[in-house]
């Protein structure tokens, strides 16, 4: 097998665009972990929230990409709001298991009402970028991937600076350092982490709409990406951001160059297979647990 | 002389079991009163409940002559009581500057220069660390930099629990030394203490609990010397020595 330097630099290009947006689903996840010491696991239907809410939002909007963003972006965080004030707030940090239960039934209920609602016909959602992009060479981007990829950017620097700058942020991290500090320092947890919440449901959001026009949506869109999250989130130590984009990115490439050389059936497999392998080798992960260290 | 802080029948603990019962007692204003007692006493417990952190079945407490007992944590701080907790009580992966800041959390924006600069005249330690993560300095610098974070508040009431554990003896000394010197300054001070001595030498009245219930109450000198506490608490071990 001959490897094509440009073949080889598309599937690179599209899977750091593929690991971006797995990284903000992670990151949300990693978020919301910190501060209320629950895995989210109606996380990846808080995408497929956001990818519909897309579809619904553009044909409004004349296909305009940005409002129907904004709108989706609206969307999910209510979501999120909602699931956090009725469901999360009930849980204390203590109730790992009641989180799962909980979370889980979430998803579920989640995927079947959209599908009732929506059907489980899956969704081409056009928007005014088409399928324009830009060739440099033989490499040809869409409008909508870089977008995609340019949003989540801008997306973890706004993050990174709330998180390192902004007493909202800071608090953020404080809860997940110290429980007892905080409450010493005045911070009401409960606040808090609805911001997380939100938070994090709009990256989820993010992912979601900047996914919409790329691929197919379904109610099953968001079903088997908490579980790369999930991954992602171990492997780049528990609790620590930056771990986690870039175990995602590195997730993203992994996937682009084993389905860009071998038969699409590798790609989840192997997915699956390096994460035992690194968890095997270095249970903590790869990077510094904890603390939800941002630099 | 006034009345800060009045416990009025307390009984408190976690979860469904009360832990201090029936627990009463005033501190006046401006004084150090140590709280002494066994193992598993209750005085952590205590001071839990006077900052809201745990569960109160009954009793009131009165802060400057106002009921707080239904209050969260964060509206007794703002109200003047801090409470520095047992352990190293900080957030580890953030610099000593970022620990400030957070202490700076109920404040507004434009007060936190001046409140951090305050604390780092006092303790200029804090601006030579500036920028070490908190879990990187030794026991006795985390201790400083806690009582600093809720001391940026200027609380009339604060409450310290075992400040001194796992120090040197010699940073012992210190953290009394300040405590002192924040005592001097008006605030009122209630300290829960493993070096029985030091803290009853810094404190002028002594509170004494078993099993939860109040022990005996007293001038700090007097229960010093009280036949029953030399016995009890003061047996000359070497930790007690030590300092």
């Amino acid at each position: 097998m001959t490897i094509d330097a440009a073949y080889l630099l598309q599937l690179t290009l599209n899977g750091i665009a593929l690991g971006l947006l797995y990284a903000l689903i992670a990151v949300g996840l990693s978020l919301i972990f910190g501060v209320m010491e629950i895995i989210n696991f109606a996380h990846g239907e808080l995408l497929m929230l956001g990818a519909f809410a897309m579809t619904f939002a553009l044909p409004v909007v004349g296909l305009l990409y940005w409002p129907a963003l904004a709108a989706s972006l609206f969307a999910t965080m209510l979501a999120g709001f909602v699931i956090f004030e009725i469901l999360l707030v009930r849980l204390k940090p203590d109730e790992f298991e009641r989180s799962i239960l909980i979370t889980l039934g979430l998803s579920i209920i989640l995927i079947h009402t959209v599908q009732y609602l929506f059907t489980a016909t899956p969704r081409m959602v056009d928007t005014q970028y088409g399928f324009d992009g830009v060739a440099i060479g033989t490499i040809r981007l869409t409008w909508t991937r870089l977008i995609g990829a340019g949003a989540a950017i801008v997306a973890f620097t706004g993050l990174y600076l709330t998180l390192r700058f902004t007493q909202f942020g800071r608090a953020m991290r404080a809860i997940a350092q110290n429980r007892e500090a905080a409450l010493m320092v005045g911070i009401r947890p409960r606040t808090v982490a609805r911001n997380a919440v939100i938070l994090a449901a709009g990256l989820c959001g993010l992912a979601g709409s900047a996914l919409a026009p790329i691929q197919l949506v379904t109610p099953y869109m968001g079903q088997f990406l908490i579980f790369k999250a999930f991954a992602l989130v171990i492997i780049g130590g528990l609790g620590n951001i930056p771990g986690a984009v870039v175990a995602a990115v590195a997730l993203g490439l992994v996937e682009s160059w084993i389905g860009g050389f071998f038969t699409a059936a590798w790609q989840e497999g192997a997915v699956f297979v390096i994460m035992i392998v690194v968890l095997m080798l270095r249970p903590d992960g790869l990077f510094k647990r904890g603390g939800m260290r941002v630099g | 002389m006034t009345t800060a802080l009045e416990l009025d029948v307390v009984t408190a603990g976690y979860g469904d079991n009360p832990i201090v019962r029936e627990f009463s007692a005033r501190l006046e204003a401006g004084t150090i009163t140590t709280l002494l007692g066994g193992n598993g006493a209750g005085k952590s417990t205590l001071l839990r409940a006077i900052y809201g952190t745990n569960r109160l079945f009954s009793g009131r407490i009165l802060f400057k002559g106002e009921a707080i007992e239904r209050l969260p944590p964060w509206e007794r701080l703002r109200r003047g009581v801090g409470f520095v907790p047992q352990g190293r009580c900080n957030f580890p992966a953030m610099s000593v500057g970022e620990n400030l800041k957070m202490g700076c959390y109920t404040l507004p924006s434009s007060k936190h220069e001046a409140a951090i600069g305050r604390m780092t005249d006092l303790f200029p330690l804090l601006r030579e660390k500036w920028r070490t993560e908190a879990g990187n300095m030794s026991g006795g610098e985390q201790q400083i930099l806690e009582m600093a974070m809720v001391l940026l508040l200027e609380p009339s009431l604060l409450l310290l629990d075992e400040p001194s554990l796992g120090l040197s003896p010699r940073m012992q000394g210190d953290v009394f030394a300040t405590v002192q010197r924040i005592a001097a300054t008006g605030v009122t001070v209630l300290i829960v203490e493993q070096n029985v001595r030091g803290a009853l030498l810094i404190s002028d009245r002594a509170l004494v609990m078993e099993q939860g219930r109040r022990f005996m109450e007293g001038p700090a000198d007097e229960v010093r010397t009280d036949p029953r506490i030399r016995q009890a608490y003061l047996g000359g071990n070497i930790k007690e020595t030590a300092a």
